[in-house]
């Protein structure tokens, strides 16, 4: 397919609209624009094939409640951030993660415990 | 053969060296370790670090520490080195609030001033007043522009500040453009119904009008006399990109001037300075009291304060009384130190004039004979105290290849710097001087108001880089360096250094170039000022052009940089200057150890 846009990629099979809502949130938080794209394939599939075709090199992969953050040049697999079930602020700081990527500045924390400070 | 352990302990680090004697005085170098002192220099409980050392050095020759037949401890100088810092003046902001930071997204720009109202009361809002309107996490985004969205067209909003990281999701939902605040921590500390100004500033640029006292008077309508008082708040919000200043009705900012204080100098001259004045003037009047026998300072001010301090703390260490410890040299240097200010509602700090001090303190004696009697009893090896530590360490250097008599060396420790100068007929004449490794990490520490003494350490051991992407990063002298393997996630966009086997990721938000900056500063302001008041004591006729040598050596002499800004300043006094190799393997470390070890073998034959 033709990306002319300077856009994140993300795509996806069967996502959970509520997970997907908050990456998305992400993301626009940070700025960066972002289109979603229905797909088949496994995850690992749809983060590679989603950095790989972003034009800025950020992407993501979302199927039923798991997602997948990939940049272009990694292998297929080895994704950047990967979430099982996670809850809706992992969501969000994985998009942001993946327009952090972008803009070259540092990851949110993804795993671990909510910062409640 | 003779299994023999030279023992030097210093105020961070304890060095061993081994070596084995025939019995026709044939010598060798077997081994040598180091580990972390293990309480203050010249105390009973040094007696673990050593041991430890020890324990490495005989392990690596495979032998237990038994086989040892002698262990030579140096004769340390009742010298101990300690730091502290004081700001020279204090300013406290009361009932007044501010909040300055750099979410990272922000949004919209400019400046708006209302009074505060908390969404959850917004239908309590009255038209025609201006409001600055305040959510706390609780709400999403997507309520958040909904409820604000149904109260524009009747309320005058002129300006949101969010708890949560959400700005720029607001804005694209919301029908008008306004200033956005986002990333508020502390927002249950926010007042209702006061007025407030807030201010984002354009991308790229920091704030303009908070950041001004005038522009503050501007914005929220103050009087002379009010501006004046708002100035700290003005100073501590330059350079951000968004800030909240918030008027209190008593709005009352009080600036308090503590006593910084007066040095006193017993010397063979009695001398006084101010602290104000600044570290130069501090070294001028120091050096005009000649030999010094006490320092302190005027009571019941910030260095008289300070300095009793160092002397109580160090007369506990030393088991002796207060009148025994006498501080004999500082080292002062002008610093930046982050001073919080009551008003501010997220920890916010601004920078005040500081000057870090630096002390040597002499006890009459440190029990170093007790150390060598109870090490004898738990090693059941001969244990003696010999030679003196700066001889030692001359000896030790000597082994350095291409030195010849005379020799000077610096010795670069943690806590002190001392300097001395071995002539060709064996006489030798030393100094102790106050400031070395420890005050540059505190410098480093206060300068980047970072939480850890330990990050500062490693700020001050290991160069920087910045990861760029998950391939390369850009290294503090501008090259990159390029990886086969992908680095670590974790790694990205921050700024880390490069220790030997491992990345260490500095946590607070703090660009490359300010860290080098102060980092090179810190070392230059403390080594370089240092040794040359240190040569210039011990050179002939005080005269720094009649030193043909220096070696370096002690811990700070290892570190990458300090060593080649030494040979750059003494290159003016035609010096050769550089970093020790004490024989030929060791670099600069272990230098006193290796003097112990030799100056066993002097004796020996010289009975």
């Amino acid at each position: 397919m033709v990306v002319n846009r300077p856009t994140i990629i993300i795509y996806t099979r069967e996502a959970d609209e509520d997970l997907l809502r908050e990456i998305c949130a992400g993301i626009e938080e940070e700025g960066v624009l972002y289109e979603i794209h229905s797909r088949e394939g496994n995850l690992d599939e749809l983060a590679y094939e989603a950095a790989k075709e972003s034009m800025l090199g950020s992407g993501i992969g979302v199927t039923g409640q798991r997602a997948a953050m990939q940049m272009a040049r990694l292998p297929m697999g080895k994704n950047v951030f990967e979430l099982n079930a996670p809850r809706f602020w992992q969501c969000r700081n994985l998009g942001s993660n993946s327009a952090r990527a972008v803009k070259k500045m540092p990851f949110k924390p993804v795993y671990g415990q909510e910062e409640t400070r | 053969m003779k299994l023999i352990a030279g023992v030097d302990i210093g105020n961070s680090t304890t060095e061993v060296c081994v070596g084995s004697v025939g019995e026709d005085g044939s010598f060798h170098f077997l081994a040598s370790a180091s580990r972390f002192t293990t309480g203050t220099k010249g105390t009973l409980p040094n007696i673990h670090g050593i041991k430890g050392a020890l324990e490495d050095a005989m392990y690596s020759i495979r032998q237990p520490l038994s086989a040892l037949d002698l262990v030579r401890l140096n004769e340390a100088a009742p010298v101990i080195g300690d730091t502290a810092m004081e700001t020279i003046t204090e300013t406290i902001i009361t009932e007044s609030s501010m909040i300055g930071h750099n979410p990272s997204t922000p949004a919209g720009a400019g400046e708006a001033v209302g009074y505060l109202l908390f969404l959850e009361n917004i239908w309590k809002g009255k038209p025609g007043v201006p409001y600055i309107v305040v959510a706390s996490s609780k709400f999403s985004y997507e309520e958040t522009a909904a409820r604000l969205n149904q109260h524009i067209p009747e309320l005058d909003i002129r300006g949101v500040i969010l708890q949560a990281d959400e700005a720029v999701l607001v804005e694209n939902r919301l029908n008008k453009r306004i200033p956005i605040i986002d990333e508020v921590r502390h927002i249950s500390r926010i007042p209702e119904d006061k007025l407030a100004a807030i201010e984002v500033a354009l991308p790229g640029t920091s704030i303009r009008m908070l950041s001004n006292p005038y522009g503050i008077a501007t914005l929220l309508g103050l009087n002379a006399e009010e501006t004046r008082m708002v100035t700290p708040i003005a100073k501590s919000l330059i350079g951000k990109r968004s800030a909240v200043v918030i008027r209190t009705p008593n709005g009352n900012v009080r600036e308090n001037i503590l006593p910084a204080g007066e040095v006193f100098f017993h010397g063979e001259r009695e001398e006084r300075v101010n602290i104000d004045a600044g570290a130069d003037e501090i070294m001028d009047a120091l050096r005009n009291a000649g030999e010094i026998r006490d320092i302190d300072g005027q009571k019941n001010t910030n260095v008289g304060n300070m300095f009793e301090r160092i002397k109580t703390s160090m007369a506990d260490v030393a088991q002796s009384q207060d009148h025994d410890v006498r501080i004999t040299d500082i080292l002062a240097v002008d610093t930046l130190a982050p001073v919080e200010i009551s008003g501010s509602l997220a920890g916010e700090t601004c920078m005040e004039k500081a000057v870090g001090i630096a002390a040597m303190v002499k006890t009459q004696h440190l029990p170093m004979q007790k150390i060598a009697e109870k090490l004898e009893e738990e090693l059941h090896v001969k244990a003696v105290v010999a030679g003196v530590e700066a001889v030692m360490a001359s000896l030790g250097a000597m082994t350095t290849p291409g030195t010849q008599l005379p020799l000077a060396i610096l010795d670069m420790g943690g806590g002190s710097t001392d300097a001395a100068v071995l002539e060709p007929d064996g006489s030798v004449r030393t100094t102790h001087q106050a400031g070395a490794g420890e005050l540059v990490s505190m410098l480093i520490q206060t300068e980047l108001g970072l939480e850890s003494r330990a990050e500062a350490e490693q700020i001050k051991k290991y160069p920087m880089g910045k990861v760029e992407s998950l391939f390369h990063m850009r290294l503090e002298n501008g090259s990159m360096r390029f990886f086969e393997e992908s680095i670590d996630p974790r790694y990205y966009g921050h700024v880390v250094l490069l220790a030997k086997n491992e990345m260490l990721r500095i946590e607070e938000d703090i660009p490359m170039e300010k860290i080098l900056e102060v980092r090179r500063e810190a070392k230059r302001k403390v080594f370089v000022r240092n040794a040359i008041r240190a040569l210039t004591y011990v050179a002939p006729d005080h005269d720094l052009r009649k030193i043909p040598n220096v070696v370096l050596v002690g811990g700070s002499a290892e570190d990458f940089e300090i060593p080649e800004m030494l040979t750059e300043a003494l290159a003016e006094f035609r010096i050769v200057c550089g970093r020790g190799n004490i024989r030929g393997t060791e670099g600069p470390r272990n230098a006193v150890a290796t003097g112990l070890l030799l100056s066993y073998l002097s004796e020996r034959q010289g009975a």
